[in-house]
């Protein structure tokens, strides 16, 4: 029988926070909610409030400093029942480890992207090898961790993002109306603009307009997400000469994000430094198809071509005009795709495996344990 | 003996298996298997399966393989040979078992089917195989106790792959040659590549007498089934008088010729003038065998020397009614195959140039599968090391513990006397790893010293090789429990890293680059079973008298008598023609046999001076 374990997390954000990583805790704990996780108590370093969580799910008082959130994590697992630890982000992997330890309990620990691929520190390292379970978002940000990491191979797991249910196909042809692009070839990145990483890509799309427009495709380029490196961004778009052909949308909100999303002909973002890349899932699921570079991890967001087309920087240009010349494919068939592989009934299958693992360990035959959590492949379209 | 891979898309994202991977590493293996081939995918194409065949057992198309069960539930691909398949056959249809074949392979089929996991231990053979369970959507994997046969594995977060030959997974095009550090450390320490870890960072091998899982939620770590320390120990405990050593020997190892006789074809031997192969002819003999073909490799430069093995070896065959071929090598013959050695050595080696050689003339031969007496120097203390190694704990020992002493010593001689410490770069190590029996055989068998890794290779990789290898924990995990006896110990340390890593190895990838099956008595975990508890009470030199004694007729006087003087091989001396000349740093005149491996090493590694593709981890 399954027990059904209290879990600590540690985080930089969940609930209310912004961008992927917290989007990804959240996703996860519903998911091990579902799985059968008894109880879950979250603290993040941010958030801006704790509401719209799910019941199992407790998200104590964000605490920003580095040492009133160490004490306040040993004083949560001194008072409360942790059998699993969870750390979101490879910077709290010493302080997870400590606690694990204390408390005799599992320890998981999450790897994202670039905060993964290089070395960390020694005590990190040490952190992560100790861990029981390491669940990586791509196969690529996995072999960056077993580069560094001295653990068994088979404990560092693949648990990648999911897309979310309000992602879904639909005719876009009023979004364009109203953002004014009919008869344009819309192409789409979402992505945050930081001035420290500049890796999305959206340089490369910019210096791939005007080759577009001299084919003959009437572009206009739609880039959704603020970031210090917009004003850049922006200078470069007027030096190209391509103002009258890119919008710069900024934040938007969820309804608007799905129907912009609907309304491209082409989700593109050249990024070189995606841990995943929700973003491709999120577009496919509206049913646009979407065009990234076969590095790192949108590899797998683009299931090696399967999904969505992965290309080299110098074939950007080439590539983004051989899609826009093909039929859009039928984005219902692509949606169904998508959710066969990233979809939430997948994830909440893999944060079981992921909860039986963890007491696998113990056991003298996984697989009757495992039995009744086989995955079948059969549903696939 | 056959090659065997597969690929499993275990994961909900991961794509199906692309066919020219699964035929491209199934077929980079023709060489272990020229009499056929098959593959095999399950309905949903998410597991696919290839073998290549050599047929031994049932030479019928219907033994093919990949096999699957009369319900179709089951799949297998084996590489190997089950010696006990008739017992078992016999016991699964009175069981009711319906068999379709007279091969070993049907066996592990119906035996999975009703002990799971738990049917490795009734195999007595050598084995490496897969079984797909289409009910459960599982795979199985199991590797014989000592890890005579090989299997690797790759598991990249998606796609779990296997095949019975590192470079075979390579060529299948879908894994990263990066290099593991603790795969290039271990080269250098042993002259072979430790198991699990290979060369690649992507590659592991699935270690000796482990098992392992692979369904939707990945591969399991793998689990240990079988533990040599554990059982001699037990035999220690209940060590047997002297005086029945002699007649437990030869019981055990007739019992075990005869299981290793099985077989659909011709089964020839490897004789050289020694007392292994020797006795093992004798007791073909004692088995009822006549006129088995022996195979002795001898060197032109030898002819009629005292070196020669060879009229030493013909008297051995004459008097066990044999039919001796003598298969001469040159120098100029052993610089011509140099490239394709080099080719087949799945991972590096600083030796199976001998191996190589002897196969090849067995294959001329028309031979499918030959006995080979390897192994007899781990189980019955043939090796300097038995003596040396406890000698080494008793007088260096309580100074080796002294914390800081050796490194003292080393800095100290390394200054005062460093035209001695290039010389016997192992003499200065003696004060720093004698305190362990981990330690101390870490010296005999070290190639190179950890100390002295950071000068021939890029330190970084020697700091992170060692702290990912960790050679002396390894070492050291494998005496657990303590065998109870200095010769049980040296015994697992050879058996389990020596001639694992390097011998076992080395007559898989000679061997099977000739299409030739080398079976192994003396490696026979049944016959380890029988020997344990006699092992503790022998002593030096009894082991191999009582061998020589095994058969009914005792091998002749003087091939005991000269075998302890042992015979010289010219090829130390080719290696050194080919190599002489392409290193610096690692040692300096007079040259000892160890210095010489050492530059063989480098080239080895680098795929000696024929290279197209050295891996990047020297120094410059």
């Amino acid at each position: 029988m399954k027990p059904s374990p209290a879990m600590l997390a540690l985080v930089t954000d969940a609930y209310r926070g912004r961008g992927g990583i917290a989007q990804y805790n959240r996703d996860f704990f519903e998911a091990l909610a579902e799985a059968g996780l008894l109880s879950i108590t979250v603290l993040p370093r941010q958030a801006p409030d704790s509401s719209g969580m799910p019941e199992p799910v407790e998200q104590l008082q964000a605490r920003p400093g580095r040492i009133a959130y160490s004490v306040a994590a040993l004083r949560t697992a001194l008072f409360r029942i942790v059998d699993v630890v969870f750390c979101g982000h490879l910077f709290m992997a010493p302080l997870a480890a400590l606690i694990a330890r204390l408390k005799g309990a599992k320890l998981i620990i999450q790897a994202h992207g670039i905060e993964a691929w290089p070395r960390p520190s020694r005590i990190q390292r040490m952190a992560t090898e100790r861990a029981d379970l390491v669940l990586c978002v791509s196969r690529y940000t996995r072999a960056a961790v077993l580069s560094w990491a001295a653990i068994a191979p088979d404990r560092v797991l693949v648990v990648p993002n999911t897309v979310r249910e309000v992602f879904t196909p639909a005719d876009g042809s009023a979004q364009r109306v109203a953002l004014g692009v009919e008869g344009k070839r819309v192409l789409l990145t979402v992505g945050r603009m930081d001035s420290r990483e500049r890796y999305k890509g959206h340089d490369r799309v910019i210096a791939a307009i005007p080759d577009l427009v001299a084919k003959g495709h009437d572009i206009c380029y739609m880039v959704v997400g603020e970031g210090d490196d917009r004003a850049r961004l922006e200078a470069l778009v007027r030096n190209a000469g391509v103002s009258d052909r890119v919008r710069f949308l900024g934040d938007v909100g969820l309804q608007s994000l799905i129907e912009i999303y609907r309304a491209a002909d082409l989700f593109v973002m050249p990024s070189t430094g995606e841990g995943f890349g929700v973003a491709f899932l999120e577009a496919m699921a509206s049913g646009t198809p979407a065009l990234g570079l076969a590095t790192a991890g949108a590899k797998d967001a683009l299931a090696d071509g399967e999904l969505g087309t992965s290309t080299s920087e110098a074939e950007l240009s080439v590539a983004i005009s051989r899609l826009l010349h093909q039929a859009k494919p039928d984005s219902f068939d692509l949606a169904r795709a998508v959710r066969a592989r990233f979809g939430r009934e997948k994830f909440v299958a893999m944060a079981d495996q992921v909860l039986n693992r963890l007491t696998e360990r113990d056991s003298d035959n996984p697989n009757a344990v495992f039995g009744e959590s086989l995955i079948s492949h059969a549903d696939r379209p | 003996m056959c090659g065997i891979n597969g690929i499993v898309a275990y994961h909900t994202a991961s794509s199906e298996p692309e066919e020219a991977e699964l035929l491209a590493t199934r077929d980079a293996m023709r060489a272990r298997g020229p009499d056929g081939s098959g593959a095999w995918w399950s309905p949903d194409r998410h597991c696919a399966l290839g073998h290549r065949r050599l047929s031994i057992i049932d030479l019928s198309d219907r033994a093919s393989q990949p096999m699957t069960s009369e319900d179709g539930r089951f799949v297998v691909v084996f590489n190997g040979e089950i010696y006990n398949y008739p017992q078992l056959r016999t016991e699964l249809e009175t069981d009711g078992a319906r068999f379709r074949t007279t091969s070993d392979t049907e066996v592990l089929l119906h035996l999975y089917a009703r002990h799971g996991a738990e049917m490795v231990h009734r195999l007595r053979g050598m084995f490496a195989f897969a079984i797909w369970d289409q009910a459960q959507h599982c795979l199985f994997l199991a590797r014989d106790p000592y890890g005579i046969k090989p299997l690797y594995t790759a598991n990249d977060g998606w796609t779990f792959r296997f095949a019975s030959q590192v470079k075979a997974l390579l060529a299948g095009g879908h894994l990263s040659r990066d290099p593991e550090p603790a795969g290039v450390v271990g080269f250098h320490l042993f002259g072979s590549v430790p198991e699990p870890f290979t060369l690649y960072r992507d590659i592991r091998s699935l270690p000796a007498g482990h098992t392992q899982f692979v369904n939707a939620a990945g591969p399991r770590e793998p689990k240990s089934f079988s533990n040599l320390a554990e059982l001699l120990a037990k035999g220690a405990a209940n060590a047997v008088p002297v005086a029945e050593i002699s007649e437990r020997v030869r019981a055990a190892v007739l019992d075990s010729i005869r299981a290793h006789s099985l077989a659909d074809v011709e089964v020839g031997i490897f004789l050289s003038a020694g007392v292994d192969s020797g006795a093992l002819l004798g007791c073909m003999r004692d088995a009822g065998q006549r006129g088995v073909r022996a195979i002795t490799l001898a060197f032109e430069e030898f002819r009629g020397t005292s070196e020669d093995e060879a009229p030493l070896a013909a008297r051995v065959s004459d008097h066990y009614g044999a039919h001796h071929i003598v298969r001469r090598l040159s120098q100029q013959e052993f610089v011509q195959d140099l490239p394709a050695i080099l080719d087949a050595m799945d991972q590096p080696s600083i030796d199976g140039v001998n191996t190589w050689f002897v196969s090849k003339a067995a294959k001329e031969a028309g031979l499918k599968v030959v006995i080979s007496g390897l192994g007899g120097d781990e189980l019955l203390g043939g090796y300097p090391s038995f003596a040396d190694v406890p000698r080494w704990r008793r007088r260096f020992g309580a100074l080796a513990v002294v914390p800081g002493l050796g490194l003292f010593a080393r800095t100290l001689i390394g200054r005062v006397a460093p035209a001695f410490s290039h010389a016997r770069p192992k003499a200065l190590g003696l004060l720093e790893h004698s305190g362990t029996w981990a330690g101390a055989y870490l010296l005999r068998r070290g190639l190179f010293l950890p100390n002295e890794l950071p000068k021939v290779m890029d330190p970084e990789i020697a700091r992170e090789g060692m702290r990912r290898l960790r050679p002396l924990r390894s070492l050291g995990a494998s005496l657990k429990p303590d065998p109870g006896s200095d010769l049980a110990r040296v015994c697992v340390l050879e058996s389990v890293h020596y001639m694992r890593n390097q011998l076992l190895r080395d007559a898989d990838w000679a061997g099977m680059a000739h299409s030739l099956e080398i079976r192994v008595p003396l490696v026979d975990f049944t016959l380890l079973g029988k020997l344990a508890s006699s092992i503790p009470a022998i002593t030096k030199g009894a082991g191999k008298a009582a061998l020589a004694a095994a058969p009914m007729m005792p091998l002749p006087n003087e091939v005991v008598t000269r075998a302890k003087s042992g015979f010289a091989v010219p090829t130390g001396a080719w290696i050194n023609s080919v190599v002489g000349n392409a290193s610096s740093s690692i040692g300096h005149k007079p040259e000892s046999k160890g210095i010489v491996s050492r530059r063989w090493s480098q080239a080895v590694l680098n795929g000696g001076p024929l290279t197209k593709r050295p891996l990047e981890v020297h120094a410059s």
